[in-house]
């Protein structure tokens, strides 16, 4: 599909919150419950017919919970256009990662789009989990998804492609 | 661009031993960032002639800092553990490495196998990369030193046999007019020292065109932008009026990054050539060329006597004229080079020596004309540019 902008997006988040599920449920509209941890890194194509009135490609990187903050200086980072940063809603430690991930993401490319992501909402919260979500700073972009169900899957994508394109990335 | 040598003829050994093993794959990638070849089945799954990022995707979003590789070819993009998900079964892992090979002219990619320890992996193809580097290095060495062997075995053919004869005919004639001197004859005197004075003449000419064909490929020249159409129709209008030649300039002549002179100098060759040669009153030469992303595709075509089947092996000889002295022709060059048989292997010499072929195209049978093609190619490799 040559001619389609092309933008480059990070999966980010500890293991297990749900990445993958999250990549393929957009990909091929499909979930697994067999866990199977990513090695490296796995990209996927996805292609939204519009999004500001044109289509845009997604080039998804799907990266190792494993690599924790390193993965930021890791070089499948380089030259990306957003990062989904991603937590688990049943595990708090997760969203501090994700906030730490997020803070780094910032500060290695400076002015490209974050999209938080709070995953697995279809399974009940943790405790304080949404005491600490409702703590975030005004502005920040947050979304609750379930990769098991589908919800807010493909809006989370669109939103992402979307502030992509208002920063010109 | 062009994407010789290694593609075609001189793939290092270890390399082929690895990638025809499925170790890794190679990629050729021009410097617009288009896969022009491919090598092993590990890279069977990227298309060639498409740009690199469209069938790999990892490569999305890093073009232009693939393109300052060529700026500093120390830089690499190095991509460990890639898997690219096209179905929800598919997770075959892969290596990347990308880098700009200067000596090529071309950047290369190799597609390792990946398993579980990305770092040895990657020491691994570290390791492949430098010894296809420097295979490559020393089969350009061993080239550049087969040629240089040719060419003394040629230089030492054509100074023990072509200029013996001018060389023996002196010894001769001045024997022959030791005699007329002895017989008290002034005028056989006189045609002998004007015969002596053609040899010498000839010989002098030879020496210079072979020192003019010994130059080709070594001068130190510049890239320029080229108007080749304007250079063609330069060339075909600048025929002496009155040959009875027309010349016609058709097809698609773009503007490159070339060397202007030696481009010019096949052109004018062929050209000249075309009409010194022909053995009519009235007739045509018409330079036609077609252009890819590659080469430029340049044919010479005349209506002439053509050349006899028996002849067409050695037109590009030194020192080789097939011209029948006693046959009239409509227009001598003022270029030395063609009275003495040296075009046309000028002519092969230098195109040769920017990377290009030359070809004598066969003739339909009976048909009267000659045709060269002339392959030049659109950019000029590193190894032509430092020759």
């Amino acid at each position: 599909m040559s001619g389609v902008a092309a933008y480059k997006v990070m999966l980010l988040g500890d293991i297990g919150v749900g990445k993958s599920s999250l990549a393929r449920r957009l990909a091929f509209d499909r979930f697994t419950s067999d866990y199977k941890p990513t090695i490296g890194v796995e990209i996927y194509d996805h292609h939204l017919p519009s999004v500001g009135g044109t289509p845009v490609r997604l080039i998804i990187w799907d990266t190792d919970g494993n690599f924790g903050d390193a993965v930021l200086r890791h070089v499948y980072v380089k030259q990306a256009a957003a990062a989904m940063i991603i937590a688990d809603r049943t595990r708090p430690e997760t969203v501090s990662a994700m906030l730490r991930l997020g803070d780094g993401f910032a500060q290695m490319l400076p002015g490209r789009s974050i999209q938080y992501i709070v995953n697995k909402c279809d399974l009940p919260s943790a405790d304080g989990i949404d005491t600490v979500l409702a703590g975030l700073p005004a502005g920040t972009s947050l979304i609750l998804t379930s990769a098991f169900d589908g919800t807010n899957v493909a809006e989370a994508f669109q939103e992402t492609a979307a502030a992509i394109k208002r920063r010109g990335y | 661009m062009a994407i010789s040598p290694l593609q075609s003829q001189a793939l290092p050994a270890a390399a082929r031993f690895f990638a025809d093993r499925g170790v890794f794959g190679l990629v050729w990638i021009d410097d617009q960032l288009i896969v022009r070849w491919t090598y092993g089945h590990l890279a069977a799954f990227i298309g060639v002639g498409r740009p690199l990022a469209e069938t790999v995707l990892a490569f999305v979003g890093s073009e232009d800092e693939i393109l300052g590789f060529k700026a500093d070819p120390s830089q690499s993009l190095e991509l460990p553990g890639v898997a690219i998900v096209m179905a929800p079964d598919a997770r075959d892992r892969v290596n990347l490495s990308l880098f700009y090979d200067p000596k090529q002219g071309c950047y290369m990619l190799l597609v390792a196998c990946a398993t579980l320890d990305a770092t040895l992996e990657f020491e691994v193809v570290r390791h492949v990369r430098a010894r296809l580097i420097a295979e490559a290095d020393t089969s350009l060495k061993a080239r550049e030193l087969l040629r240089a062997n040719r060419d003394l075995e040629q230089f030492a053919a054509i100074v023990s046999h072509d200029l013996k004869a001018p060389m023996r005919a002196l010894q001769y004639l001045t024997e022959d007019m030791e005699a007329a001197a002895s017989r008290g004859d002034p005028s056989q005197l006189r045609a002998q020292l004007a015969q002596v004075k053609s040899h010498a003449n000839r010989m002098s000419s030879m020496l210079s065109g072979l020192l003019e064909y010994s130059s080709v490929g070594r001068k130190a020249m510049a890239v320029e932008t080229v108007d080749t159409r304007t250079l063609a129709e330069v060339i075909a209008f600048s025929i002496p009026f009155g040959t009875g030649i027309t010349t016609t300039v058709t097809g698609d002549w773009p503007q490159i990054e070339t060397l202007r002179a030696p481009l010019d100098l096949v052109l004018r060759n062929l050209v000249d050539n075309a009409v010194k040669h022909h053995d009519r009153d009235a007739g045509r030469v018409e330079l036609a060329c077609t252009s890819d992303g590659q080469e430029l595709t340049i044919r010479v075509i005349d209506d002439g006597p053509g050349i006899a089947p028996e002849h067409r092996a050695a037109v590009f000889l030194p020192f080789r004229t097939l011209a029948d002295p006693g046959r009239p022709t409509a227009y001598l060059s003022p270029n030395h080079s063609f009275g003495i048989g040296l075009g046309l292997a000028l002519v092969q010499r230098t195109v040769e020596s920017i990377g290009g072929q030359i070809v004598l195209l066969p003739n339909a049978s009976g048909s009267r004309g000659t045709t060269f093609e002339v392959r030049w190619p659109r950019e000029l490799s590193t190894t032509v540019l430092l020759a």
